[in-house]
């Protein structure tokens, strides 16, 4: 696991309030597996992008599923910045 | 519906003497103050740099989760935890057998002002997309008492009341109606406040509200004394869990103490000044004596609004010797913000704590600083050390801006 991959975890087991971090792997679907709901999204959303400086449109998060999705597309968006 | 029988059945509180009743009965009777140099913000622009601050680590018990507190506003923390105290001080268990018989009523002056302050930041140097998403549920007043009732499946009556600096006693006084009429059998209220804030502490100043006694902090909150030089705002939250006699009966609690008595008036007079004739409080503590059908002298302690502003202390003086006229000589009187600061929109509840726990102590709390009474302020306001004293019946004073105003009667259990 790499250092994003690593963060992203935290920031996901730092939202999500009945899930831990141990149970949260990289093929977890962060819906239907950690159980997240609308605001738990949102606030997942705000977190990424101030740990990570970037912009995640509506758009672009309804292609995220799983915990690597979201690793992805973040180093996908560091590059192209 | 016969009237139902109002008793406290659990108490939580934390303020800046401590975290839980206990610490804080420990620092009100021994007449220790909690003021201190503010350590929120930086303070170097401002007239007012003290305050009475919560210390940070104020969930000893882990009442509430870790991740839970990330999501909420300071003043939720604060009443979350309190509540937990409470819930557990009464036994109660939960989610209830009859949910909708279980309410929540918790007053706030001004809720999560801080979080409005950090989103406002943010909108304005970052831009709208960045604000978080949740700044609008810490920031309500609502959200309080709704956190509460989904932590304890409390599915009753549910309400904040906004009432600036009387919000916890308004709160309190509507979850005893509530109750006493029928319309819940357990209510979880009180009140809650964080505005040790920037906003906050600079529009108090701008008022001349607050004092300025920065290198003395815990002899700057002075009430009835020469020298005093306005208010120190505290924070914290105080909860208190009524419960009809028969509820209580049932399951065999504890009984710490009874409301009988609730008055609430208005001065209908200026938007910050209390009418000095002291007129609408005067009303307010007749109308609880009334609702709970005693004479003056059977009070035996009055826990005074007593903010240590000039115009406060000599209005509540006025107010108390119109209801006990030559008697208002023999009654004890203390104002705990001496202490704690004012918590404005916690402080009516928290005082009914302490009033709850004079009244089970016998010990009536004092009023600290008070080297040179004002000569217009010359009853007996307990001076400096606390008193033994039994008392059966206590009554608490609040006043707020807008002359909101409201007083509550309490009886020994």
């Amino acid at each position: 696991m790499d250092e994003v991959e690593k963060r992203v975890i935290d920031l996901i087991a730092e939202v999500l309030v009945d899930v831990n971090k141990e149970n949260i792997q990289l093929d977890s679907k962060i819906v239907e597996d950690l159980g997240a709901e609308s605001l738990d999204i949102y606030d997942m959303i705000a977190l990424l992008e101030d740990e990570f400086h970037l912009e995640i449109t509506d758009e672009e998060v309804e292609k995220i599923q799983t915990v690597k999705d979201v690793a992805d597309f973040i180093r996908v968006a560091k590059q192209a910045s | 519906m016969t009237a139902q029988r109002v008793f406290v059945t659990g108490i939580g509180m934390i303020t800046c003497l401590g975290s839980g009743v206990a610490a804080n009965w420990e620092a009100i009777t021994a007449g220790r103050s909690g003021i201190g140099p503010i350590t929120l913000f930086d303070t170097a622009k401002f007239a007012t740099k003290i305050a009475g601050e919560v210390d940070g680590a104020f969930d000893p018990h882990g009442y509430v989760n870790p991740k839970e507190m990330r999501r909420m506003d300071r003043y939720q923390q604060f009443a979350l935890v309190s509540a937990g105290e409470a819930m557990a001080h009464a036994g109660l268990e939960w989610p209830p057998v009859n949910p909708y018989r279980c309410g929540v009523v918790v007053g706030s002056g001004m809720g999560g002002l801080a979080s409005i302050e950090e989103g406002f930041d943010v909108v304005r140097n970052k831009g709208p997309r960045h604000v978080h998403p949740l700044t609008l549920t810490k920031a309500v007043i609502n959200l309080g008492p709704a956190m509460l009732s989904i932590k304890y499946g409390f599915k009753g009556p549910n309400f904040g009341v906004v009432n600036a600096c009387t919000s916890g006693a308004s709160a309190v006084g509507e979850a005893y109606r509530m109750v006493r009429e029928g319309r819940a059998d357990v209510m979880i209220t009180g009140g809650t406040e964080a505005v040790i804030t920037e906003l906050s502490i600079a529009a108090f100043n701008s008022l001349r509200a607050l004092s300025t006694r920065n290198d003395e902090p815990t002899r700057a909150s002075r009430p009835f004394d020469r020298d005093r030089d306005g208010f120190v705002i505290g924070e914290g939250a105080g909860i208190l869990i009524l419960e009809s006699g028969e509820h209580a009966q049932r399951r065999g609690a504890t009984l710490l103490a009874e409301i009988v008595g609730y008055g609430a008036t208005d001065d209908a007079y200026h938007v910050v000044m209390p009418d000095a004739n002291g007129e609408a409080p005067y009303w307010a503590m007749r109308l609880a004596l009334e609702d709970a059908g005693i004479e003056p002298e059977a009070i035996g302690y009055i826990n005074a609004h007593g903010t240590s502003t000039d115009l406060n202390d000599k209005m509540e003086t006025l107010a108390i010797k119109k209801l006990f006229g030559a008697k208002s000589y023999r009654v004890s009187i203390s104002s705990t913000k001496s202490m704690t600061g004012h918590l404005i929109g916690a402080a009516g509840a928290i005082e009914a704590i302490y009033s709850v726990m004079a009244i089970r102590n016998g010990i009536v709390p004092p009023t600290i600083n008070l080297e040179n009474p004002d000569p217009d302020c010359d009853l007996d306001y307990t001076p400096n050390k606390a008193v033994s004293k039994q008392v059966e019946y206590a009554i608490s004073n609040s006043f707020a801006f807008g002359g909101q105003n409201a007083a509550l009667v309490f009886r020994r259990a």
